[in-house]
């Protein structure tokens, strides 16, 4: 294979040259056209975490209507339509357009990154999914503004939403829109799965890739499985019982409501851990850098992982403890939420033993972090409270529930999340985030989560029903209302001094240079921002920790072309090279099958026959989109299946 | 940033490779699973309403009609023979014997899809009369999308091929295109037992 002496020092000015030739053959082209064509991994990467951050803000937004609403009894701030539909498009906004495609747009930028590839395995795949999600938001949100929100809760829970109890579009818009989400995110999975599969950098062996990698292709999994219950459940129940009839949920003619509870939250659950593991993964980068030290238990973090997404897909039935479900059930997955709670524990100790053993620097990662143990295990214990089926039958649809999934999601979600902003903003940008602005942040955050939830535990253990648009002077659940709600303003401003810090920091923050950190992860290994081909030449891996080995050198492999778009594919287990591959260029199409996708998933709520339509334009654009990948003709080595070697034209 | 050291240099390694070892058929198989696990919802929400039921097919329903399904599944099973000739041209690199091929697969192909229109109606139920209809109608109508794209697919490789020279890496294409078809009949022949047989046995 190697036709270079081994290990030869590569020579700066023609790596410099090297760059050059990359950057012309990998650089998306300019103009509005060259933006719309754009497939340039990070590039997609970095639109999905912008639209997916202003549906945060979004649902944000809507999130502090409904807390000045419930401020005091009896206020006639929102009525209760326009109350209902806030709450729903709050919960799809957060859960289907902010939280899944924000975590995996994380992946999408920093997996190629992290394993050491150019790109991404299918660029093409990734920018349609992106478009489609773009859809799916704008449909959304222009819905909402037209009093055409959906209004029957983000699990859209029939009868309530059959069409004899919701006349009209608005659920419909509900399952339109989390079709285009299923659809963006399972090409997301693909992409994410095929890439950890086949495009390690060598040397990156099963057990050398990165906590966070493992995170994302185990999320990856879950939402290859998870994900087409959902879209089973609207796309091809729900949505055609409402348009053509059907009656996968009537009872009166044999159909079963119990049947959408069961689809909804097979993904449901599921869903949960899809925010939660990727969450994880970025906690373990951070903790190891801020330690300098590897972190403790790989194998158990990583087995923990796997475990974790298994027992997740054991659960659904806990969210259905008030339907009719027989006992012997209702133990067994009673059993089940609790048992889900010792991979979680075991990851726990795992980072605490690492706390433990270093010299933690108490940076604003780091203290997100901490947020995260402290909020999240709160929220974990709530959980366990609910899996007991008594405990829940009493706490069931009040604010209780309310409290406990915002301190899991807000715990396990976003504060890493934020832990992650604070990061890799620098590898984003090439800047640093400004510390100070960061812990106001954080504490405003911290605060803020806690005065909101915590009143909600005991509003929920008073009485207080969720999705209600207000209550009586009477009940005395007021004073616990008004607290909730200055908490949620003082999130508000945690997030807008985030938003400053932000905005300021791209524009004028202190320079970062590649490493700020000191890490040890292979997306440290190029430049801030990086370039668009990623690394000028594939580093070969030794090690889990790379850039930490005390060598001198960086080991790379040569070889790739530069005028073309090729990328190193290595065995799926060892990362041996293996071949190369060409990737696409930047294309039109995947807008276009988005776009005529969205017409006939939109359309099929007016009208059946947009249907149709819809597949006949979409197949002449996937006619287009083949044609145009086919790259130009040159001799290309082959690999037969016989093992033979042949060079052909 | 550390000076970079050449370890090995990969520019013999090949950049056409077929099967596990090209990007495109891990995608293939990707939504494959996806395809295959919604199908496996759709199949097992079928059977959770039957417990609605005292009769399968329900009361005044007739079974559904065996004749043009089992015509069509025999048409199926026989269409896999090109495909799997597009394969095996395509893994031997044999341009010309995949163009013909790939013709071939299409006209046997195209008329599944013809036949797939009467199978719906030897359901003998309609999709709005109960939910036992809704849901073999949604299933068959679901695999109806898959036998379409992978259809499309067929001929547009079929077109290409034809009108002009394409890289040599086609080949591999055309090879998973292969690996598809063999997914869409295979996951048919469950969904024929259980629709249009299973009625008569439960």
């Amino acid at each position: 294979m190697s036709n270079l002496p081994v290990a030869q020092l590569l020579v700066e000015a023609d790596v410099a040259r090297e760059a050059a030739a990359l950057d012309a053959t990998w650089r998306d082209k300019s103009g509005v056209w060259g933006w719309l064509c754009a497939v340039e991994q990070k590039t997609i990467a970095r639109r999905y975490i912008i639209t997916t951050f202003l549906m945060f803000l979004a649902g944000g937004m809507e999130a502090a209507l409904m807390r000045l609403q419930l401020a005091r009894p009896e206020n006639a701030l929102i009525g209760p339509d326009r109350y209902n539909q806030l709450f729903t498009v709050h919960g799809t906004t957060m859960m289907f357009l902010f939280a899944v495609p924000m975590m995996q747009a994380m992946g999408l930028y920093l997996v190629p990154l992290m394993v050491g590839a150019r790109s991404i395995a299918f660029p093409r795949l990734n920018a349609f999914g992106y478009w489609n999600y773009v859809v799916g938001v704008v449909f959304l949100y222009v819905s909402l503004f037209i009093n055409m929100g959906p209004d029957t809760g983000w699990t859209a829970y029939v009868p309530l939403s059959g069409p004899a109890y919701s006349p009209g579009h608005r659920v419909d818009v509900w399952a339109q829109v989390v079709t285009f989400t299923e659809i963006s995110a399972l090409c997301g999975a693909v992409n994410l799965i095929v890439t950890v599969f086949k495009m390690r950098a060598p040397g990156m062996s099963l057990n050398r890739i990165p906590v966070f990698v493992w995170a994302q292709l185990v999320v990856a999994f879950m939402i290859v499985f998870a994900m087409p219950a959902v879209a089973t459940g609207s796309t091809l129940m729900l949505a055609l019982d409402r348009a053509v009839n059907t009656h996968w949920f009537n009872p009166a003619e044999g159909g079963d409501a119990l049947l959408w509870q069961h689809i909804f939250w097979f993904f449901g659950h599921p869903e949960v851990y899809i925010i939660f593991l990727p969450a994880i993964g970025m906690i373990t980068p951070i903790v190891e850098t801020f330690c300098r030290r590897a972190v403790f238990g790989y194998t158990a973090m990583v087995m923990a992982n796997i475990t974790t997404a298994f027992f997740a897909f054991g659960l659904w039935v806990h969210h259905m403890f008030a339907t009719p479900i027989p006992e012997l059930g209702q133990s067994l997955f009673t059993a089940a939420s609790m048992v889900i709670a010792v991979p979680t524990g075991i990851q726990i100790f795992c980072w605490i033993a690492t706390l433990w053993g270093g010299r933690p620097r108490l940076t604003v990662p780091m203290l997100f972090v901490l947020g995260f143990l402290f909020t999240f295990i709160n929220g974990g214990i709530t959980g366990v409270m609910l899996a007991s089926v008594a405990f829940d039958k009493e706490a069931h649809d009040t604010f209780f529930v309310v409290a406990h999934l915002h301190y899991v999601l807000i715990g396990g979600g976003l504060m890493p999340l934020f832990g992650a902003f604070y990061f890799w903003f620098p590898k984003l940008t090439g800047r640093l985030l400004n510390t100070a602005l960061g812990k106001l942040h954080f504490w405003l955050f911290v605060i803020g989560t806690n005065v909101t939830f915590f009143p909600m535990h005991i509003l929920g253990l008073n009485g207080m029903p969720r999705r209600i648009y207000t209550y009586a002077e009477t009940t005395g659940w007021g004073t616990l209302n008004m607290l909730a709600t200055v908490g949620a303003l003082t999130i508000a401003l945690s997030v807008l001094v985030f938003l400053i810090n932000a905005v300021r920091s791209w524009f004028s923050g202190e320079h970062a240079g590649d490493n700020p950190w000191d890490a040890a992860g292979l997306e440290w290994a190029t430049t801030s921002p990086p370039p668009s081909y990623n690394f000028v030449h594939t580093p070969v891996v030794r090690s889990r920790h790379p850039l930490w080995e005390t060598t001198v050198e960086q080991p790379v492999v040569t070889g790739l072309r530069s005028d073309r778009r090729e990328i190193l594919l290595t065995t799926t287990f060892d990362a041996q090279p293996d071949s190369r591959h060409v990737g696409p260029d930047g294309s039109i199409w995947p807008l276009y099958v988005a776009l005529c996708m969205g017409l006939l998933f939109i359309g099929s709520i007016f009208s059946p026959y947009s249907v149709l339509a819809g597949i006949g334009i979409s197949l002449i654009g996937l006619f287009f989109w083949g044609w145009q990948s086919t790259q130009d003709v040159e001799v290309e080595r082959v690999a037969l299946p016989d093992g033979r070697m042949v060079d052909r034209l | 940033m550390k000076p970079l050291r050449s370890s090995a240099d990969v520019s013999a390694l090949p950049s056409v490779t077929f099967g596990p070892r090209s990007l495109m058929w891990w995608g293939t198989l990707g939504f494959m699973t996806i395809e295959g696990w919604t199908t496996a919802l759709l199949v097992g929400s079928y059977l959770y309403l039957r417990q609605n039921y005292h009769g399968w097919p329900p009361l005044r329903t007739p079974n559904p009609s065996l004749l043009i399904p089992s015509i069509n599944l025999a048409l199926m099973l026989v269409s896999i023979v090109p495909a799997w000739m597009v394969a095996r041209a395509g893994k031997r690199l044999d341009e010309a014997a995949v163009k013909k091929w790939l013709v071939i697969s299409s006209i046997v192909s195209v008329p599944t899809l013809v036949l797939r229109w009467y199978e719906l109606w030897a359901l003998n139920t309609r999709w709005d009369t109960t939910a036992y209809g809704s849901a073999a109608w949604t299933i068959v109508g679901f695999h109806t999308s898959l036998l379409l794209l992978d259809i499309c697919d067929t001929i547009g490789l079929a077109i290409f091929f034809h009108a002009k020279k394409l890289p040599i890496k086609a080949c591999s294409d055309a090879a998973d295109n292969s690996f598809y078809w063999y997914f869409t009949v295979g996951i048919w022949v469950p969904i024929y037992l259980i629709v249009y047989v299973g009625p008569r046995i439960f």
